[in-house]
């Protein structure tokens, strides 16, 4: 924080994230892990953080500041809420159809995972896991032989498990 | 939007915020409560011109008060810079507040203890007794708004308590100033009624906190 108020954008933006992260635990608590209005409020507190980065002091811990906010805005979502009318039983339906954010996270880690693999490996990994295809069908498709598939396959899950330990560690 | 485009935008408007920005405009507030209130007890003519002004700025007790009254604001202020940040202690405001009513107190029991007995309900009470906790909280009202407005740019999150230190600093600006037409001189005196004016303007605070702090 101290660096993102110095104006170093990359510092920031890792912060930033990190508090993603955190926010999303916390609503997730409050309000159940996937309530539609989660992703708005992690956006909203983080908005929030910008805008009311001034009043940070430097003297004092980041934490307690940040939950403070986020506490705030999840009171203030409370009061909005209470104000709202219920919905009709036959328009709930598109209270599930919104999109999960979450899920486009999900996504876009993956295909950061598989561009970090070599490129045939990537590509067998997607045929093999993601768009189903059996074993001897992407053999097939590649030109490989049915065990040297399995074979790639294997490793490649092991080199993003791998990656993926690395990362959080 | 996805989180994750939030935080490249808002890492791409990030920039630098010189440290102490929150406080200087929170002073900028004061000051120009301390300017409205100028106006208000000098320029406004709803009080009678002063004239013996050179001859009272000679004596202590006229001094004292102001002292008090910008003593008290002094913590308040410390106390709304607190309260203007989330998750911040306000124990070193709420230090320099009592110190500043002990202060007066203690003067006050001095004052109380020389004076001869049946002159002192005239030191307590002198000739605007009435008046003066009244007059402090018109003085107040341009700091409250001020203070109020700079308060709301931060990021108060309990907004009754954040209200109470916004009216106890806008009382002591509007009672430092209120105390130099005020022609009382006894510390038994201020003890009471400044500090009536100043809380009262605190109660005024706590209860609009709510209503106008929210962000």
């Amino acid at each position: 924080m101290v660096r993102g108020l110095a104006g170093e954008a990359a510092a920031y933006a890792e912060l930033l994230t990190l508090m993603s992260r955190y926010f999303r635990g916390y609503f997730g608590r409050r309000l159940g892990a996937g309530a539609a209005e989660l992703e708005d409020l992690v956006q909203d507190t983080l908005l929030t953080i910008h805008l009311k980065r001034e009043t940070y002091d430097l003297n004092q811990p980041f934490t307690p500041w940040a939950y403070m906010l986020a506490r705030y805005k999840l009171l203030d979502h409370f009061r909005r809420d209470r104000a709202r009318t219920m919905v009709p039983l036959e328009d709930a339906g598109a209270l599930f159809a919104t999109e999960n954010a979450e899920e486009g996270a999900v996504r876009r880690d993956l295909g950061k995972l598989l561009g970090a693999l070599p490129p045939r490996q990537s590509q067998l990994l997607q045929d093999v896991k993601l768009t189903g295809l059996s074993m001897e069908e992407a053999a097939a498709k590649s030109g490989m032989s049915v065990s040297a598939v399995k074979v790639s396959v294997h490793r490649g899950l092991k080199t993003m498990a791998k990656r993926v330990r690395d990362a959080d560690g | 939007m996805r989180t994750d485009e939030l935080i490249a935008v808002l890492a791409g408007a990030a920039t630098p915020v010189p440290p102490g920005r929150a406080q200087r405009r929170l002073l900028l507030a004061c000051l120009i409560g301390l300017a409205g209130a100028v106006f208000l007890v000098f320029g406004a003519h709803l009080l009678p011109a002063k004239h013996d002004f050179a001859e009272q700025i000679r004596t202590a007790p006229f001094w004292m008060k102001p002292a008090y009254a910008a003593w008290f604001a002094v913590g308040a202020f410390m106390l709304v810079d607190r309260m203007g940040r989330p998750g911040a202690k306000p124990t070193a405001g709420r230090l320099v507040l009592i110190g500043a009513l002990v202060a007066i107190a203690g003067l006050a029991a001095i004052n109380l203890a020389t004076t001869a007995p049946d002159l002192r309900m005239h030191a307590l009470i002198g000739r605007s007794a009435r008046f003066c906790p009244i007059a402090i909280m018109i003085s107040a009202i341009p700091a409250l708004v001020a203070v109020m407005i700079a308060l709301r740019g931060m990021a108060p999150t309990r907004l009754t308590r954040a209200g109470l230190a916004a009216g106890l600093l806008a009382g002591g600006v509007g009672a430092s100033v209120y105390a130099l037409w005020c022609r009382e001189t006894t510390a038994a005196f201020v003890a009471v009624w400044y500090t009536l004016g100043i809380v009262a303007v605190g109660g005024v605070g706590a209860l609009l906190g709510p209503l106008v702090l929210r962000w």
